[in-house]
């Protein structure tokens, strides 16, 4: 245990910035690449600062189990609970996507349909149970979790996968469970969620061995809560003509915000992240060189195609400025109130974009039309995601006559290429930017 | 004749409630003198101008009954049950009241998920408490404690009927093709009237073992296409265990006390219900159920009928494979997706099961 707990520290406190050190002075010794004639404007310099944070916190993660209690959460999971009883937590989707765009989740997936899972189950579950079973992963290595912490707030797909994760784990799988939000929540589902994080953090408690703070869970949660506006200040800064940056960096710049919100590195990212979109701005920069259109994406990336659809798009002069993926984990956390972090906390993380009504959806993205000036959508029917996917024909319908927009469902999958036709997609994507004229 | 059943249950004052899958408190809506009528689908591919608003790659059961309602095919209900069964039927009952398709009164019940713990206790006899509010507000009925006592002992007779029916399987001179026909009529019928047939069926237990085909357990969602018990009876199978979540995981074997808080009675008798993972059953725990199943009906086979994209019942399929290759119990693996009619490659692969079952059986009985 120990010794464990020295590599751990160690992994994080001397390892990895060296080897971050190290790496950036190769980096400049190679010196700087000259820029590609591509469509986009410089690059974002944080980017190097983000793949830092990522890999050591995939690097420190490998020594945390035996070091410090690992849990397993979902990316709606409130960790502000977890983090001040020392857990290190694992987000499965976040890693799962890290094997999209690694590019591996067919070998990872075959593996998981070789003992039954089904290939028509959510692609980030699959790839999830496929290094489970192999122990492999991009990453290196993945601490074995001690609890398994579970939101429905996204989906119920995640309970049943991890109903399975506790039988292959055998470790305590601990649920809250958010009713989904038709119009208002009823007082007795706001209670029972409520309930919920006082039990949560019981059971948190016996798993970690370690009494819960009421200063820690007020510091983290102030700190998760600076996170998020920070972060939604960052996609709020797409706003700006041209938008100094592209909705598809968006999607890598949310890592932070998901697995690291309420530690303080967090923080220190988004200011140094908006700062730099802000310096953007003021310079007229933009995340493309020459943006015409302006586009709203609905659901999750496909991470294996990021860049090729941005090339396509990018070339064309249409840049995606907002994103109801990305905004959720702004618009959420800016509903806590530090000085309740229970009763604020259970409210917010049951109001997450994806547990409301299709209602609450269509007007989220009316107003992002208008904020954003945005002049076309697309929305990612995701054959992996049913949650987010239902009712996107009908939102289409609904944003192209009442926000007066061009909108476009496109069939993907977020994370599986064999459910991606890239040269159908190509051609609707193609044939949706010559309807601009 | 359904169609006909359920205008006398309006003609004779009663609303109809059109109900979606998969779990609800009927006893709530019987005390309520509300006329359940259960959608599965409808079977068969969904037509009109709102097939096309639900993706291909959402089961068929959310899929057709979005078209079916949106379609003006269910004029005869006066208001929907949504009970929060899955991520479908979620986008479901949001779909239907919010985007069109449905401007008649919408019911939610919510399902508690995770382990049984004070929260979940308090949460679901309180949501049960407004369910019932609201169905008595609605329908107009002067809703008592004893009558809810009574609806719970009316279905706790027809729940034991339906578990003694199922139990006595080899026993009951009935095919599996009548049998799931009157099982299911209890989706649609008045609870009294289904309790009658019940009844007389159970008249058909006899004490000597009747069935001599083989016998096989099945686990799904639902039994459609209806055709697929005569594909197996052709074959020379029936099905001895049911865990189809529309039959034998609704069957609450457990009594009722005559006396008490009705909602506690309701709260308990939820959670006495066989494991299901639309309501959150713990892995091991299912199957250790599904294996004393098949244990104690001697089952040679075990098919696993899904409905395409049902993500709950998929995710639980390397465990049962698991389970059933430890009994050294062949398993066939068969998606459908509500078809009108068991299609021709099913069909086949239903019948190679049987013969590899009967083939394995004999060889046991030679060595
Ligand atoms: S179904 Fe959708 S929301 Fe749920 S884990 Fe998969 S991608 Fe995420
Ligand atoms: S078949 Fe499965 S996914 Fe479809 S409505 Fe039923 S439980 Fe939900």
């Amino acid at each position: 245990m120990i010794t464990r707990r020295i590599q751990y520290e160690m992994a994080g406190r001397v390892v990895g910035p060296v080897l971050m050190n190290i790496q950036r002075m190769q980096k400049k010794l190679k010196g700087k690449k000259k820029p590609k004639d591509n469509p986009y404007g410089p690059p974002i310099e944080a980017v190097k600062k983000l793949k830092e944070i990522m890999t050591l916190y995939y690097l420190q993660g490998r020594y945390a189990d035996g070091a410090v209690p690992v849990a397993w959460v979902t990316s709606g999971f409130p960790v502000e609970v977890l983090a001040p009883l020392g857990f290190f937590s694992i987000y499965p989707e976040n890693h799962a996507a890290l094997c999209g765009v690694s590019r591996v989740v067919v070998e990872m997936s075959d593996e998981a349909e070789k003992v039954g899972y089904s290939r028509d189950i959510c692609s980030y579950a699959r790839t999830d149970f496929g290094c489970m079973l192999t122990e492999k992963t991009p990453v290196g290595r993945l601490p074995k979790p001690d609890l398994l912490a579970c939101c429905s707030n996204i989906c119920q797909t995640v309970l049943f996968w991890y109903r399975s994760l506790a039988a292959h784990f055998n470790v305590p799988l601990v649920v809250v469970d958010t009713p989904f939000v038709y119009g208002e929540a009823p007082e007795h589902h706001l209670k029972y969620v409520k309930d919920q994080f006082e039990e949560l953090i019981t059971v948190a408690e016996k798993v970690s061995g370690k009494k819960m703070s009421e200063e820690k869970l007020h510091k983290i949660t102030q700190e998760a809560l600076t996170a998020s506006n920070l972060w939604g200040e960052c996609l709020a800064a797409g706003k700006a003509k041209p938008s100094p940056w592209t909705g598809f960096d968006g999607f890598f710049h949310m890592a932070p915000v998901v697995t690291l919100r309420g530690h303080k590195i967090c923080t220190d990212y988004y200011r140094l992240l908006l700062d730099e979109l802000n310096d953007r701005i003021a310079k007229g920069i933009g995340g493309i060189k020459d943006e015409k259109y302006r586009l709203l994406w609905d659901n999750l990336p496909i991470w294996f195609s990021v860049r090729e659809m941005s090339d396509l798009l990018a070339n064309n002069g249409f840049n995606f400025v907002a994103a109801t993926y990305t905004d959720a984990w702004a618009s959420a956390g800016r509903q806590i109130d530090p000085s309740d972090p229970i009763g604020s906390g259970a409210r917010t993380y049951q109001h997450i974009i994806l547990n409301q009504d299709l209602n609450n959806r269509l007007n989220l993205m009316k107003a992002m039309v208008e904020e954003y000036s945005v002049d076309g959508a697309v929305l990612h029917s995701d054959r992996s995601c049913k949650p987010y996917s239902m009712g996107q024909i009908d939102l289409r319908d609904r944003l192209a006559k009442e926000a007066g927009i061009k909108a476009l469902v496109l069939e993907a999958d977020h994370n599986d290429p064999r459910s991606y036709a890239r040269e159908q997609a190509e051609n609707r994507l193609t044939a949706f930017m010559e309807s601009f004229g | 004749m359904r169609k006909e059943y359920i205008e006398k249950q309006k003609k004779a004052g009663r609303k109809v409630l059109a109900v979606l899958p998969i779990y609800y408190p009927k006893e709530i809506l019987t005390a309520a003198n509300i006329h359940a009528v259960e959608l599965w689908g409808p079977p068969g591919p969904p037509k009109g101008p709102s097939a096309g608003r639900v993706q291909s790659y959402i089961c068929a059961v959310a899929r057709n009954a979005v078209s079916f309602f949106a379609d003006g095919h269910a004029e005869m209900a006066d208001g929907i049950l949504f009970p929060h069964t899955c991520d479908s039927i979620q986008g479901m009952a949001t779909m239907l009241p919010d985007f069109g398709g449905w401007d008649k009164k919408t019911f939610n019940f919510i399902h508690p998920r995770g382990d049984r713990r004070k929260s979940l206790e308090v949460f679901l006899e309180a949501e049960l408490r407004k369910l019932a509010a609201d169905c008595a507000e609605w329908s107009g009925a002067k809703l008592t404690n004893a009558d809810l006592m009574e609806a719970i002992r009316l279905h706790r007779e027809i729940d034991a009927i339906r578990a003694e029916l199922l139990d006595k399987r080899s026993r009951l001179s009935m095919n599996d093709a009548e049998l799931y026909g009157l099982l299911r009529r209890g989706e649609w019928l008045w609870p009294e009237d289904h309790l009658n047939e019940l009844k007389e069926a159970r008249q058909k237990i006899t004490s000597e073992t009747v069935q001599k085909a083989a016998p096989l357990m099945i686990t799904g969602i639902v039994c459609e296409p209806m055709s697929i018990f005569k594909v197996l009876s052709d074959a020379g199978a029936y099905v001895a265990a049911d865990d189809y979540a529309a039959i034998g995981r609704r069957v609450v074997k457990k009594d009722a006390p005559a006396k008490g808080d009705p909602f506690k009675v309701l709260a308990e008798l939820y959670h006495g219900a066989p494991p299901c993972p639309t309501r959150y059953a713990h892995q091991p725990l299912r199957m250790e159920y599904l294996s004393n199943l098949a244990k104690s009906a001697g089952v040679r086979g075990i098919i696993i009928h899904e409905v395409k994209f049902c993500e709950p019942e998929l995710f639980d399929i390397p465990a049962i494979k698991a389970a059933f290759a430890k009994l050294d119990i062949p398993l066939l693996y068969l998606e459908t997706e509500l078809e009108k009619e068991m299609p021709g490659q099913a069909v086949t692969r239903l019948e190679a099961f049987v013969e590899i079952i009967n083939a394995k059986k004999e060889s046991e009985g030679k060595s």
